[in-house]
């Protein structure tokens, strides 16, 4: 009998090069301008790459994280001023990691960044441990994500 | 009576009692099961045989020559004066139920014929008194009356048939299920209670109450005096005679149209919920490149760049919208179930439920491995039979927390009763323990707590079962080696039979009140 054997390969897309992939250079770098800091957190490695892209040409100085556990080590030597985290990645989710942040970096300004419906439940878990975090859906023009942002300030 | 006219009954002339005739009459009374004693005109005993003394419990030798009042209870010794008037009068007294009283002081229920005994020249000199211990008939009635007021309390129908199918009996519990009165159906035959397309099931019914088997909580849908559907669960007993020959048949049914009403809208809830499992997964799956391709263009319209890159940035965008079609027209095409089964390859159902599942699968670090070996194509309600697979994806990735493999293999049933597909879904999650896994087709069962429904699997068995198939599972806990293994039948044929009744019992459920 003849068949087919498929090996499903999942994910792995690295369209756009980044320059941007975090480098360790030791504790809290320094920073050369004034320029506001973001730490680009998304499994989706297109999406992150962009959105950091977009960001660094609206005057931020930007890093990129692809999980919760890097995005933390990269948190812990840039120090940025905010987070923009996907929520439903792989071993640590946005929530996790923004709770984590919030600890351990309360200056930290975070914002969730989600295109799934389901994901109330985790935020559901994290307002009963006491964190609020605003939520932007996917998608969503760069021009709102740029102001979103910058609005956090006023929070 | 006189020995001439004893005689003449028995023998058919008088002056028949010679001395074998008189013993002969002397073994009756001896063997006989019942009391037979005599007394004089006193009431003084002078005789008493064998079944006397098991009755009451005197031996011969220390009642005869007591007065009978002896057996008496003593707030009916005023029966004695009656009796004994009646046996002066040369009257019968014929099966009189009284109380009597044995040795012990034990008082029991009993059937006694008195008639007079007369000497030769035919005056009355004594009585000879029969009495049958009742305890057991009384016993019997007792239960007898118990079990007709449980029958005909009872909330469930209880009819009785015998072989040929006709109605011998029927409760208030049925006259309230089927509409007819106890007296315009007994008599009647069954099959006025059982939809027309279903009456093959009764012949079926008949041949195994010949065979002297049970049939057990049988569902299925009967049809009362207006004409409405019932759907009943039946039980069905045999009733034997004292020699064991099956002799007709006891129907116990229940109205089971609520239940399944509830189990329909269950059913329907787990669909609308995995519909909305799969929409967030195919959101995410959407959204995510809708972002990116958002992204693309924004850099692309930025003055300062090359022509260059904006070649790179079309092209990149480009192909994120073809993923977003191609997820498009895989899951979305699927939610057009027409409602009417298709020809279609399995492999395409489980390749979609798995590119739905693509970033949950990639989240959690779970290799998929996949086997198609279904040359075959099926004849299925799509959106049914990814229902079932999205399920059980589901429950694996739920298993696999931690990363692990999925294997999933679709095959031709080798050499079964029917020809048909199987699909085994094989994850190395943390497995089911054992006491769970008993319970986890019943409904409401999940071991999820608030994140579970507890229907997902109970839904996949039905509607496996609705194309003819069957769903089981097997699993470990076994550390290192856990995992679980999900195995779906699909026959390439589905059995006619189950599909009609099962369509007809939903079909006609509007017209169920």
């Amino acid at each position: 009998m003849e068949g087919a054997n498929i090996q499903l390969f999942l994910g792995n897309r690295d369209l756009v090069k980044s320059s941007e992939v975090y480098r360790s250079e030791g504790k809290a770098e320094a920073r050369t301008e004034a320029r506001p800091t973001i730490l680009v957190v998304d499994d989706e490695r297109l999406l992150a790459d962009t959105t950091a892209a977009i960001l660094r040409h609206a005057g931020f100085e930007t890093r990129i994280a692809y999980d919760g556990f890097a995005a933390l080590e990269v948190a812990g030597s840039f120090r940025p001023d905010y987070i923009l985290t996907d929520i439903m990645m792989p071993v640590m989710n946005g929530v996790e990691l923004a709770i984590a942040i919030s600890k351990m970096y309360p200056v930290t300004k975070i914002l969730l960044f989600s295109g799934q419906a389901g994901i109330s439940e985790i935020l559901e878990q994290s307002k009963a441990r006491g964190f609020e975090f605003p939520l932007l859906a996917k998608p969503v023009h760069p021009t709102k994500l740029i102001e979103s942002v910058r609005k956090l300030n006023d929070r | 009576m006189t020995s001439n006219q004893i005689s003449a009954q028995l023998f058919g002339k008088t002056n028949a009692l010679t001395e074998r005739a008189k013993s002969f009459l002397a073994a009756i009374v001896a063997t006989s099961d019942d009391a037979i004693i005599s007394k004089d005109l006193n009431g003084i005993i002078n005789s008493w045989n064998e079944g006397a003394r098991r009755i009451f419990g005197y031996e011969a030798d220390e009642i005869i020559g007591q007065p009978i009042l002896r057996l008496i209870p003593l707030e009916l010794h005023h029966e004695e004066d009656f009796i004994l008037s009646k046996i002066r009068a040369g009257e019968r007294v014929e099966h009189f139920e009284t109380t009597r009283m044995r040795k012990s002081g034990e008082l029991f229920p009993i059937s006694v014929t008195i008639s007079p005994i007369r000497d030769d020249n035919g005056v009355v000199v004594g009585a000879s008194k029969i009495a049958r211990d009742i305890s057991d008939r009384r016993r019997a009635d007792e239960n007898r009356f118990r079990l007709a007021a449980i029958v005909d309390s009872a909330e469930d129908a209880i009819i009785s048939k015998n072989l040929d199918g006709v109605i011998t009996s029927w409760n208030n519990g049925a006259r309230r299920l089927f509409g007819y009165e106890e007296e315009e159906i007994v008599g009647q035959s069954i099959l006025r209670l059982i939809p027309e397309h279903l009456r093959q099931e009764e012949a079926e019914i008949l041949r195994k109450l010949r065979s002297g088997q049970k049939i057990e909580h049988y569902e299925t849908t009967r049809v009362s005096k207006s004409g409405a559907i019932r759907e009943v669960a039946v039980t069905i007993s045999p009733i034997c005679n004292s020699k064991g020959e099956v002799t007709g048949a006891s129907k116990i049914a229940r109205d089971i149209s609520d239940r399944k009403k509830v189990e329909r809208m269950a059913v329907e809830a787990e669909k609308i919920a995995t519909t909305g499992r799969m929409a967030a997964a195919i959101a995410h799956e959407i959204n995510n490149p809708l972002a990116s391709v958002l992204n693309l263009i924004f850099l692309a319209r930025r003055a300062d760049v090359s022509k260059q890159e904006i070649q790179n940035y079309l092209a990149t965008a480009e192909s994120e919208l073809e993923r977003v079609s191609h997820i498009a027209r895989q899951t979305l095409g699927y939610y057009r179930d027409t409602g009417s089964p298709s020809e279609v390859q399995l492999r395409d159902l489980m390749q979609n439920v798995l590119s739905v599942y693509r970033s949950k699968l990639l989240a959690h670090g779970i290799v998929v491995d996949a086997e198609y070996n279904d040359l075959r194509k099926i004849r299925v309600h799509s959106g049914e039979i990814v229902q079932i697979f999205s399920n059980v994806i589901s429950n694996a990735i739920d298993a696999m927390a931690q990363g692990g493999k999925l294997s999933i293999a679709i095959a031709q049933r080798a050499k079964t009763e029917r020809d048909g597909l199987q699909i085994v879904v094989n994850d190395t999650g943390h497995g089911i323990s054992r006491e769970h896994l008993g319970k986890v087709f019943e409904p409401f069962f999940t071991t999820k707590g608030n994140l579970g429904t507890g229907i997902g699997l109970w839904v996949a068995r039905q509607l496996a079962e609705r194309h003819g198939g069957h769903i089981s599972i097997s699993s470990s806990t076994e550390p290192g080696k856990s995992g679980t293994i999900v195995i779906i039948d699909l026959p390439f044929e589905n059995s006619g039979d189950a599909n009609s009744v099962e369509a007809d019992a939903f079909g006609s459920s509007a017209g169920i009140r």
